[in-house]
């Protein structure tokens, strides 16, 4: 084999090519199965958002419990731009959306970054819902109750080269799936860079991180600021999936599921484990909510019969039957 | 008919004794939801400190014991209604530590939160499915309907019952903890479980028993409050959130701190909702960031366990 095609070949093989791809043939292959493209972007969204929420959860050992509140900055960032400022100009909502998310991230993780353990949870959690109170009280700002709605996709325009609308819902899908791919590949940086084996060393002994010599009170403000910008990018684009931004997307109950979704696709371990978490975890709840009002209960059990059976999660599962072999990122 | 002009319009002075009674209403039921925030609170605080689990279903034990108190109304009035709602959220509670929970003593403690987590959902959606996902209404009983004049104000009777039941229960956890021997051990379980086992005393029972008692203080807090807040699903979410608050406030591990933190929970939540209701459900976590910036461990916290 000459040496372009063994190239080819190992790029191929590369986990982001392998993943793009993957997701990429979906919206061929899920019409088969009774399913619909939307449901396939929500995945793709929750991916983003488990990836970003993993970063503090299986790579730095922090257990964030309110992390619905940046993916909800996001939205509303990206929603009161819009309706502010501009519709014309693509660009601007999208990242004003994830810069409101970072910002607000970086402010919490200054405050919050002296601690750990069960202590952090209960705080991100606080102040998450703080959050969730502002955006549902503040009416002339975040419309309260009813929300922000009236937002548009924006089209993607360059002047004579192509220009794509996001309103169809392949398209949407297929600009998802790109935002996926380019987040992973920045996370996937981010963790195998020096900053992400300081990170590491901070999960399994802070105070030995400590010792050597790291400031780990801003490697984890850093962290969380870099979990916040991308979590805020998923809110973004949350808010154009359902074309509107509601307090509820801030509601604890969300920052349970990104927990949970990592969790169950064994986010602990491994870098990819979110993307199959979410993937159950939004194809789970649509298939319970679809038959019966009471999805809540099956959920409820087989997240409590997941957690007691296999608390390393899907790939965990893998890992230790070696089916083969993912990536080890952390001990 | 004539009216006589000066009867509407109070003189100054009376104006004032009505803004005075009118704040002091308002205080009053400040205080009375710090102490029931501090029920709620102590319970979540108990398995918190002996098991180190952040018990999600702590706010769903809560529902069920205002779900329970619903049925059981009819059959056999509140008062009896307030005794057995909680003995049975505590069974279910000792069942649910039994059968689940006491399984990931041994993991990390993410995974307990994950654990009531589910929990609470599926018990959410079983009270849906149980009683519909509407709303309803428990009445107060009878004769704590209307109003007690304590000399310098005129209160609601059922809120003073409330508040006088909710510091006899706090002060029955207080004598227990401090003055039993069984309360001795508890108090050792939050500092050292292996020492606790070495001591030869029986540790699951001991967990078992504590979070029977945590479901107890959520069952009946549920029980308490509803007549005042109503009863639907949420419920318990929208209990829970301002006893955590009480909880990171007064400092982990401490009786006398969630008692104060209550209190200063519960009074700036009521003089809010004189001055300026909007702000009613957000004032607490203001208050809770303000007081974590100035003592990182809340107000009576001491280093402990829980922040490793």
């Amino acid at each position: 084999m000459n040496a372009l095609g063994s190239r080819i070949l190992r790029l191929g093989g590369h986990p982001i090519i392998l993943t793009a791809l993957l997701f990429a043939i979906l919206p061929l292959v899920l019409p088969m199965m009774g399913g619909h493209i939307s449901l396939a972007t929500e995945v793709l969204i929750m991916s983003i958002f488990g990836l970003a929420f993993n970063l503090l959860l299986g790579y730095t050992g922090l257990t964030s419990f309110g992390h619905a509140a940046y993916l909800g900055m996001g939205a509303y960032g990206f929603a009161l731009c819009e309706l502010h400022l501009t519709k014309q100009v693509w660009f601007v909502p999208i990242f004003s959306g994830i810069l409101l998310a970072g910002i607000i991230a970086f402010l919490v993780g200054y405050v919050i970054s002296r601690k750990r353990g069960i202590y952090y949870s209960l705080l991100t959690l606080a102040i998450g819902q703080l959050f969730y109170f502002i955006a549902f009280r503040w009416n002339e700002v975040t419309g309260g109750e009813t929300g922000l709605t009236g937002l548009v996709r924006p089209t993607f325009r360059v002047r004579g080269l192509f220009s794509f609308d996001l309103s169809n819902a392949v398209i949407f899908y297929y600009f998802v799936l790109l935002m996926l791919v380019v987040t992973i590949a920045i996370l996937r940086r981010i963790v195998n860079s020096p900053f992400g084996a300081v990170l590491q060393t901070i999960k399994q002994n802070e105070t030995r991180a400590r010792y050597l010599g790291y400031n780990t009170f801003w490697y984890k403000c850093a962290c969380f600021t870099i979990s916040g910008l991308c979590s805020g990018l998923a809110g973004v684009l949350y808010a154009m999936f359902t074309y509107c931004a509601f307090a509820d997307y801030l509601y604890w109950v969300n920052s349970g599921d990104v927990v949970m979704l990592t969790l169950i696709g064994g986010g602990l371990t491994s870098f990819f484990g979110p993307l199959a978490g979410a993937a159950i975890f939004i194809i789970a709840k649509n298939l319970f909510s679809s038959y019966t009002q009471h999805w809540q209960i099956f959920m409820g059990i087989i997240f409590v019969i997941f957690i007691l059976a296999f608390p390393e999660g899907l790939f965990g599962i893998v890992k230790k039957h070696k089916l083969f072999r993912p990536e080890v990122t952390s001990g | 008919m004539a009216i006589d002009p000066m009867a509407s319009c109070p003189s100054a002075k009376e104006s004032e004794a009505w803004m005075l009674g009118h704040f002091l209403n308002h205080l009053f039921n400040g205080v009375v939801l710090g102490l029931l925030l501090t029920v709620i609170a102590l319970g979540f605080s108990l398995v918190l400190g002996v098991m180190e689990v952040v018990n999600f279903a702590h706010g769903v034990l809560f529902a069920i014991g205002a779900y329970f108190a619903f049925a059981l109304v009819k059959l056999v009035g509140f008062w009896w209604a307030l005794l057995i709602s909680p003995i049975l959220v505590a069974i279910l509670g000792m069942i649910l530590e039994s059968g689940l929970i006491k399984r990931i003593y041994s993991l990390n403690p993410l995974y307990g939160l994950l654990l009531t987590f589910s929990i609470a959902m599926g018990l959410e959606g079983l009270i849906k499915l149980i009683w519909g996902p509407m709303g309803y209404s428990i009445p107060a009983p009878p004769f704590a309907a209307g109003f007690i004049d304590l000399g310098f104000v005129v209160y609601s009777k059922y809120r003073f019952i409330q508040g006088v039941l909710a510091l006899f229960l706090i002060l029955a956890l207080w004598l227990f903890l401090e003055k039993t021997t069984y309360g001795a051990v508890i108090k050792a379980g939050t500092i050292s479980t292996e020492m606790v086992m070495a001591l030869g005393k029986n540790l699951p029972r001991l967990r078992t028993l504590v979070f029977g008692m945590g479901s107890f203080l959520a069952g009946i807090a549920g029980v308490l409050t509803a007549p005042m807040w109503g009863i639907r699903p949420g419920i318990g979410t929208e209990a829970m959130m301002p006893a955590l608050v009480v909880v990171v406030v007064g400092g982990m591990g401490s009786l006398y701190g969630s008692i104060i933190a209550g209190q200063l929970v519960g009074i700036v939540t009521g003089l809010t909702v004189m001055f300026y209701p909007r702000l009613s459900d957000l004032m607490m976590y203001l208050l809770m960031l303000v007081v974590f910036l100035a003592r990182p461990r809340g107000l009576m916290g001491t280093k402990s366990i829980l922040e490793e």
